[in-house]
């Protein structure tokens, strides 16, 4: 019952942390006579992290116990690398003047759609092929996100430098392009996919028993997890097209979610997760605009500091 | 339980073939035979956790096939060798989970009665707010063999419960075996390579060889030197100790 009490107490001090950082997010070095014209700038961008966060942080638990291993992040599902190749084929083929890149909306809900579109059917289809094999699922999405990485990077060398320069400024992941109606947009999709695979959410806790122990406790084992993975790859796919490719983060929030709270619930890891996602994501920002004054990204802090992270976690794992 | 013709193929190669036989209702049933002789893959099909090719297995008027996968696991638990869980999972929380079935994950009055009833059983009392990976092999045995108790079906598969387990706690599981036969009134389907045991325990013997059920009867049936010698190769001498048939190779 100590762990139970210790879990309360942990999640009591996110929520709190979570809500402070808002607070100092959206009043930090704020002129009062220009209020209004600063919440305009901060609040979307706001917004926007709190959503990836929540994406981010839910789908890479959710992955990680369907997969069974905790170092995994869904960057094996080749999201990031579609991402990269959805825009690069953009803009070699139409140019950088292409509606893609001049409006944000557009640029979002396509890299929505075909993301989401493309996961559902290249990850349908090798579930079916694959007699539901996990792990073949996964070596095909490692292999395909590699082509993908290939193709992108032939056509950006072939490509104008400076429409290459345009390109670049949209594979690194940001929140400034998130405006009212991407906000919208993204909250739709996000409850439409609960809503859709909810009843599959649900079933985690029993998941995470292993395959025989679900069987035998009456769970379609083979569809409820290919239908979780769908989810995850939608959820990252409005993620990075929210923010661009930053699914690295996942390992670290999933994997501190999981270290703060000694449980077994998904309820309680998915909002550890999601919260931690937004404590990171907002105290970096936070830096990054008043302390480095905007002179770097936060895609950089992530992969630097989650590199890190993933070295201590093999470490810490060899012996186990 | 009544089981015709099962067969399954992996690619050319036949592991169970034309498998029929019966399941009497409270008796503790032992499937021995060596290694690969289809034994497990039998039970993993008669569970449905390994689709058949062919043949029928029939539970209560119905094909196991039929069934919705929720209602058989009200009626049928089965225990594989455990896997390995990373999870922070307490043995009680481990046990509620064989409420499942009834309540989902939100656990009634009565369920936390069954839970309490199943821990108490397996007198793991002291334990049930450990986590499962704090545990001892025997002790973790216990709180799965807890889980199943919880989950209140009338047959129970353990597919090699002795498996890993060292002499105290081998014997142990068997007389587990035997009390939730004897006590619970269930029906108890074990998969074993102790032939001992399999004597000792159990009501009725099935012996595999080269997926063929070579013999399925009493333990007095299939005890002989014969049929053992048949399955393994290995001349065997069977003894009476206690009024049990007990072989003796080397």
């Amino acid at each position: 019952m100590v762990a139970k009490r210790k879990n309360r107490i942990s999640m009591l001090l996110l929520i709190l942390c979570s809500i402070g950082l808002v607070f100092t997010y959206l009043t930090i070095n704020v002129d009062p006579r220009f209020y209004d014209f600063a919440m305009m700038l901060r609040r979307p961008k706001m917004i926007g992290m709190i959503l990836a966060a929540f994406c981010i942080g839910t789908a890479s638990i959710a992955f990680q116990s369907v997969i069974n291993n905790y170092i995994v992040t869904p960057c094996l599902l080749g999201m990031n690398s579609l991402y990269i190749l959805t825009n690069t084929v953009v803009a070699f083929t139409l140019g950088t003047y292409h509606p893609m890149f001049m409006n944000a909306n557009v640029s979002f809900i396509t890299n929505v759609v075909i993301m989401s579109v493309a996961a559902t059917i290249i990850y349908g289809f090798m579930f079916r092929v694959t007699n539901y094999n996990v792990l073949y699922v996964l070596l095909s999405g490692t292999v395909m996100a590699t082509l993908f990485g290939s193709i992108s990077s032939s056509l950006m060398r072939m490509i104008d430098p400076n429409e290459y320069l345009t390109l670049q400024a949209n594979l690194i992941a940001g929140f400034n392009n998130v405006n009212s109606d991407i906000i919208v947009m993204a909250v739709a999709m996000i409850v439409a996919t609960i809503v859709l695979f909810y009843r599959d959410i649900k079933l985690l806790d029993v998941i995470t028993l292993g395959k025989n122990q679900a069987i035998n406790l009456g769970v379609d084992y083979d569809k409820t997890i290919s239908r979780i993975l769908l989810a995850v790859a939608i959820f990252i796919s409005i993620a990075t097209a929210l923010v661009g490719p930053i699914s690295f983060l996942g390992l670290i929030l999933a994997n501190v979610a999981r270290q703060m709270f000694l449980t077994f619930k998904h309820s309680y890891l998915m909002m550890g997760s999601f919260l931690v996602g937004v404590v990171i994501l907002l105290f970096g920002q936070t830096l990054i605009e008043h302390v480095f004054n905007f002179s770097t990204v936060i895609s950089v802090f992530i992969n630097l500091f989650g590199g890190g992270y993933f070295l201590y976690l093999i470490v810490k794992n060899k012996g186990a | 339980m009544v089981i015709r013709n099962l067969t399954k193929a992996y690619g050319d190669k036949v592991v169970v073939n034309n498998v029929s036989f019966e399941i009497p209702q409270g008796k503790v049933i032992s499937l021995i035979g060596p290694n690969g002789a289809g034994k497990s893959t039998v039970l993993n099909m008669v569970t449905r956790l390994t689709p058949r090719d062919s043949g029928e297995i029939e539970f209560f008027g119905k094909d196991i096939k039929d069934w919705k996968s929720k209602e058989l696991s009200k009626k049928l638990a089965i225990l594989t060798q455990i896997n390995h869980i990373q999870m922070k999972l307490t043995v009680k929380e481990l046990v509620g989970f064989g409420r499942f079935p009834y309540s989902g994950s939100r656990l009634t009055e009565h369920d936390h009665k069954k839970v309490a009833e199943a821990i108490k059983y397996m007198e793991l009392d002291e334990f049930e707010d450990r986590f499962i990976d704090q545990l001892s092999g025997g002790q973790r045995q216990r709180a799965y063999i807890a889980m199943v108790i919880a989950q209140d079906t009338d047959y129970v598969f353990l597919d090699e419960p002795t498996n890993n387990l060292d002499i105290y706690h081998a014997s142990n599981m068997m007389q587990i075996a035997r009390r939730l036969c004897d006590e619970l009134g269930k029906t108890v389907v074990l998969v074993l390579h102790e032939i001992n045991f399999a004597s000792t325990y159990s009501d009725y013997i099935g012996a595999f060889k080269d997926g063929y059920l070579r013999i399925f009867g009493t333990v007095e049936e299939v005890m002989t030197q014969e049929v053992l010698k048949d399955l393994y190769n290995v001349d065997f001498e069977i003894m009476e100790i206690n009024g049990k048939p007990i072989s003796i190779h080397y």
